[in-house]
């Protein structure tokens, strides 16, 4: 029996997403470049730094960073984890600030980005100036392996692009490798969009 | 944590410069990327894009039944696969390690994933698998030369070879 059913209810309006600012997060729309770099940062006999797969945007490029610890020392705060904690009130040139393990680039133009840039609320009006360095994932479930994605907003001019780590608490002194930025350049020229018709906002 | 279950600690995974795009609709698309080898398996990003502009869809995690998840199959050439149906996840004591290939999506989310795969593939077509029928995601499907992956395998380091711990 038709009446017995309910009357239909309007619909409710879907949130249309317009996305976050191009600082936050790479890009969605768009398939990155790879530069396969597979390089080792920093190595103890304890611990050790890589860094991995550069994907490269028109706006930026993103790698991965490994954290490796070969044994958990007992009764040492060997938490990676430190590597997150920046913004969270805590002031990384403060009384701790040997104890973070410090990443970060540097064009060659001299303009850098680190994990100890302070920490923007994602709704800041206005955009930072680029580069900018911001955590998008990490993953790992003990001490001993995590792995970490960083996005860095802005691509490096020609000339080398310096990738540097620091851990001065863990006997990692300043260490860095120099790429070619011109890899990363070709990459992200290699980037393509996923729907090329979409007309840009 | 047993071997089975991630790449080894001490070792940077070879990298393969690929990112697929495995299924595309006018809403959504899928990729692999971030590829990482080592020795036992690979690592690698799933990826649901939504289009810019597109409207979120919120569902009630709770009330999710497995067919409103995005579903992952991974194809070796020699026909053995392994998907990201959780339910089939062995049952398996630590030590006992599973037969490969064995996958393990350690994130789930509306924006996909991150997956380890237990087992290197032989040489030939690697496949990518996927399909979402609650997003109308129809089966996709793209594939890698096997051989990429296998010559990253070659080049992941150990970082401690042969040493005892200090």
């Amino acid at each position: 029996m038709s009446a017995s059913q309910p009357p239909e209810l309007p619909e409710e309006p879907s949130e249309v997403e317009h996305g976050r600012p191009a600082w936050v997060e790479p890009p969605a729309d768009v398939v990155p470049g790879v530069v396969p770099v597979e390089l080792v940062l920093a190595r103890t006999p304890q611990r050790a730094i890589g860094l991995t797969g550069i994907r490269a945007y028109p706006t930026g490029f993103g790698c991965t960073i490994h954290l490796r610890l070969r044994e958990v020392v007992p009764g040492e705060q060997s938490n990676f984890g430190a590597f997150n904690m920046f913004g969270d009130g805590v002031d990384p040139a403060g009384e701790f600030a040997d104890y973070f393990l410090r990443f970060g680039v540097g064009f060659a133009d001299g303009r850098k980005a680190t994990n100890l840039d302070h920490r923007r609320d994602l709704d800041e009006v206005r955009a930072p100036d680029p580069p900018t360095l911001r955590l998008v994932r990490w993953e790992g479930y003990d001490l001993l392996s995590w792995e970490v994605d960083v996005w860095v907003w802005g691509l490096p001019p020609p000339g080398p692009l310096a990738l540097v780590c620091e851990w001065p608490a863990r006997g990692i002194p300043e260490s860095r490798v120099e790429l070619d930025a011109g890899l990363v350049l070709e990459a992200a020229a290699r980037a393509m969009p996923i729907w090329p018709d979409q007309i840009p906002p | 944590m047993p071997a089975w279950s991630r790449g080894p600690e001490g070792t940077v995974p070879g990298v393969v410069p690929v990112e697929l795009l495995v299924a595309r609709t006018d809403t959504y698309a899928v990729l692999v990327g971030g590829l990482l080898v080592y020795p036992t398996g690979f690592d690698f990003d799933l990826a649901v894009r939504r289009r810019p502009g597109r409207p979120r869809e919120y569902r009630d995690h709770h009330e999710r039944s497995w067919d409103d998840h995005l579903r992952l199959e991974v194809r070796f050439a020699d026909g053995r696969a392994a998907d990201n149906d959780f339910r089939r996840w062995p049952r398996t004591s630590g030590d006992q390690a599973p037969d490969p290939p064995l996958l393990y999506q350690s994130t789930v989310g509306d924006d996909g994933g991150h997956v380890w795969l237990w087992g290197l593939p032989p040489p030939g077509p690697l496949t990518f698998a996927c399909q979402w029928p609650a997003r109308q995601i129809p089966p996709s499907q793209a594939e890698l030369d096997a051989g990429l992956i296998l010559e990253a395998a070659e080049r992941a380091r150990t970082l401690w070879p042969g040493e005892a711990p200090p």
